[in-house]
């Protein structure tokens, strides 16, 4: 990039949000035909910074500059005009729609103002075959085909435009294999063609790989910068966290004997095998593994109460759960659901509200509200699980994903449960506050609290679990003790290669 | 840092055949008016198939047709016209006022009326795209304001459209009403402009995903403007007609069309929050209700008993078709 002038750069960009100061003198520069990777934690401003250039949002401060002119988009349209092309972290794919339509979104080809169909196929068809999806049927709905290719049909719709910048808002975030691999193909030959690419991500990995530069965000400003050659993953962790966190797993200390909740023959409802018999005690934490589908996350809401059971007993301190999620609940079983913005959380409601949802009634005076008591609720969970928001009155909606889950953990832990369920407890969240949420999981088992985890991820199930029961095809194919357990011994048996247990 | 084992992506695998998608393209709709059409004639073939019957059939589609194209546009954009029937009455009674009689004016205040009900749009769209108003509160705003103009102007029918016009409302060649025409004309513009152009691709996009669409370029106001002058454009094409076929004006001719075409649009198998939906389907919707209402007398039931029956079809429309997947 030596001494031209960038084609995309922010200078010194500041944001405000009610509470929250998002960018705080935040700058960026992009030369083209360079992949410029944009990293840091949730909440450090990265998508912010997106909206900005994309014109979805105005800046307070700060100008950004296209070939070196200050430009200023009044709204998604101009940017786009510009050459300034966005994809976005939630997908913009519209199930009900084709997709030919969904390609062709914003950028419909017209000829005297007929829509022109065999120009439209055509240039569908050559961006779909860009991204790997060249026999796609245009005539499918999008809400029939998998993830990946809507991810995939979403950079085709960027790359149908004529774009001079491409922004890549973490493009592979639900993707794996081949489709992963297809994106990386794309990205280069994207930059190859001399588009200025923006590509974020949470796998560092990833980053190494594919970009020429990286930018590190932290708190809304740009804590470094340089070519991607000086920066190894722990270089970026420490950037982007602003301190070391090799000291993520310590080994746990040793749980107690008390049986908190022994299950027999159970099983799942829909399930026909022999049925699941597990103790698990006091202040024991153990991991759920296995791959997606293979009945993870059944197993945990069976445990809730959610979703019936064919048959088999769970007992709770020596007394027997019935299935349903108020029994389950009042015999102290909860569950944190993998998708917390959906089941966990209510994102149009103040936090305070959401801290105190499933206790209210400790928090209720004879069926009246006691704001005082829920404000204090507030502020011991704040305390209690670091959660960072602008004062209980804030919006959940508007926290980030690793605070989101803090007040999920807040709301179940105020119903002082002795059996803690987590499904995917740190899927989208950054570096920075797994670290916290792994600790806080530590911290609970040390106060006697069982805890059950599900998860993807095979660093997290390694190195925070006690025991591992792996799991295959809705059945629990596999428990590992902590000293046996492996990162491939547990593959194989989800895999069901190799050496079953 | 982390070893992702197994994020592939969930494939959702679904049926490629399921009821709700054929509900969705509005072919469950025809499914049951084909059912009601076969039970009327096993019950009196010779009552239901004359000319006269058929017309009957046809003219009762017109109005409600009309207004229900126009509240399509709208619905797929996410949104709703409560003012649909105050604004036909508002410019049916316009229409017959100004008109009064005059041979030499029908065109021009045929024009104007006309002109009204797309500015109504034009209001309707600015107050929803631009100030963010939800379309419930605009719309159920003009439908009480629209018709108190109406009630300021006369409590009582008054006004006179032309013999010309009120002939094309009410003749008919054999068993084709000669108002159908305009019908038939309506629903060939919108069918043009939903599949036809980048408008209508629009429509369903905003409808869709409004903030998705804005960020990938759709220009989303102009696109509710123009789906609320479609609307508006075409109540008032309604109210002229229901003028021309009473031939004199009335201040309350357009009462309870809002939710007859609301109800015309769901069974046609559109969703209100947007963005699914056919016009094939809602023009069966219309004709489902215009065969109810013809067939009281072929079948010797009380005509009081229309709204009750009407009532019960949509709940058992909306149990049967609606998908559960709705969002």
């Amino acid at each position: 990039m030596s001494g031209a002038v960038p084609v995309l750069e922010a200078r010194g960009l500041v944001k405000e949000f009610p509470g929250v100061r998002a960018l705080d003198g935040a700058s960026i520069a992009c030369g083209a035909g360079h992949v410029h990777a944009l990293v840091g934690e949730n909440g450090a401003g990265k998508s912010t910074m997106v909206r900005i250039l994309t014109g979805n949002e105005s800046a307070d401060a700060g100008e950004v500059l296209l070939d070196g002119q200050v430009v200023r988009f009044g709204g998604p349209r101009e940017a786009l005009a510009a050459g300034v092309t966005a994809v976005y972290q939630e997908l913009t794919v519209l199930p009900a729609m084709s997709v030919l339509d969904n390609v062709m979104l914003g950028q419909e080809r017209t000829r005297r103002r007929v829509l022109d169909n065999r120009e439209r196929r055509r240039v569908a068809r050559e961006a779909l075959g860009r991204v790997g999806l060249g026999d796609v049927d245009l005539g499918r709905r999008a809400e029939d085909l998998s993830l990946a290719s809507r991810q995939l049909i979403e950079i085709a719709r960027a790359l149908a435009r004529e774009t001079r910048v491409l922004i890549l808002d973490e493009p592979t975030a639900v993707l794996a294999g081949e489709a992963l691999e297809s994106i990386h193909r794309v990205v280069r030959s994207v930059a190859a063609e001399g588009i200025a690419v923006i590509y974020i991500s949470h796998l560092l990995e990833e980053v190494r790989e594919l970009a020429d530069q990286v930018t590190v965000l932290r708190d809304g400003k740009d804590v470094s910068t340089g070519p991607i050659a000086a920066y190894d993953v722990p270089k970026m962790v420490r950037e982007m966290v602003g301190r070391d966190v090799d000291s993520v797993f310590p080994d746990p200390a040793p749980h107690g004997e008390e049986v908190v909740m022994s299950v027999a023959g159970l099983r799942p409802r829909g399930d026909d095998g022999p049925g699941l018999d597990f103790e698990l005690h006091a202040g024991e934490i153990v991991g759920l593994a296995g791959l997606l589908g293979s009945g993870r996350t059944r197993l945990l809401r069976t445990f809730a109460g959610d979703g019936g059971r064919s048959g088999g007993k769970i007992a709770v301190g020596g007394r027997e759960v019935r299935a349903g999620l108020h029994a389950a609940i009042d015999a102290g079983v909860v569950l944190v659901p993998e998708e917390r913005k959906v089941e966990g959380l209510a994102l149009g409601l103040p936090v305070r509200a959401n801290v105190t949802l499933a206790s209210i009634a400790g928090i209720a005076r004879g069926g009246w509200l006691d704001r005082r008591r829920e404000k204090r609720a507030y502020e011991e969970e704040r305390e209690r699980l670091g959660i960072r928001a602008s004062g209980p009155e804030q919006l959940t909606g508007q926290l980030s994903g690793g605070n989101q889950q803090k007040v999920v953990l807040a709301k179940w832990l105020r119903t002082r449960p002795r059996v803690l369920l987590l499904d995917e407890p740190t899927r989208g969240i950054d570096v920075g506050a797994k670290a916290e949420i792994y600790a806080l999981i530590r911290e609970l088992a040390a106060q006697g609290m069982a805890v059950v985890f599900a998860s993807s991820d095979l660093t997290e199930v390694v190195g925070l679990s006690q025991r591992v029961l792996v799991c295959r095809d809705g059945q629990v194919v596999g428990r590992l003790e902590r000293e046996d357990v492996d990162p491939e011994g547990i593959m194989h048996m989800a895999f069901g290669t190799g050496a079953a247990a | 840092m982390s070893t992702a084992v197994a994020t592939t992506a969930r494939a959702r695998q679904r049926p490629r055949l399921d009821f709700s998608r054929v509900a969705r393209s509005g072919l469950a709709t025809w499914i049951v008016v084909a059912a009601l059409v076969l039970g009327l004639t096993v019950h009196d073939a010779s009552g239901f198939w004359t000319t006269g019957n058929i017309a009957n059939v046809l003219t009762a589609m017109v109005v409600l047709g009309l207004v229900s194209v126009g509240q399509n546009v709208v619905v797929l954009t996410g949104g709703i016209d409560l003012s649909v029937g105050s604004a036909a009455t508002l410019t049916g009674l316009l229409a017959a006022i100004m008109i009064d009689g005059y041979p030499e004016r029908a065109i021009p205040v045929v024009i104007a009326v006309l002109a009204i009900g797309a500015l109504i749009g034009v209001g309707h769209g600015l107050l929803i795209a631009r100030v963010k108003l939800p379309p419930f509160v605009v719309t159920l705003a003009t439908f009480f304001i629209l018709q108190g103009v109406a009630f300021m102007i006369t409590s009582s029918p008054t006004g006179q459209v032309t013999k010309n016009l009120s002939n094309f409302a009410l003749e008919k060649t054999g068993f084709f009403p000669h108002a159908f025409i305009v019908l038939i004309v309506a629903v060939a513009l919108v069918a043009f402009l939903l599949y036809r152009t980048a408008l209508g691709r629009n429509v369903y996009a905003v409808g869709g995903d409004s903030e998705a669409a804005r960020s990938n370029g759709v220009p989303v106001t102009s696109t509710l403007v123009w789906a609320y002058v479609v609307c508006g454009l075409l109540a008032a094409a309604a109210g002229i007609m229901l003028a021309a076929r009473a031939t004199i004006g009335s201040p309350t001719a357009g009462q309870g069309l809002e939710l007859s075409a609301i109800a015309a649009v769901v069974i046609g198998g559109s969703s209100l929050m947007g963005g699914r939906g056919t016009l094939v389907g809602t023009v069966g919707g219309v004709l489902l209700f215009a065969l109810i209402e013809t067939s009281f007398t072929l079948l010797q039931i009380e005509a009081t008993l229309n709204d009750l029956i009407r009532g019960l079809v949509i709940i058992a429309a909306a149990a049967i078709f609606v998908s559960k997947d709705d969002r």
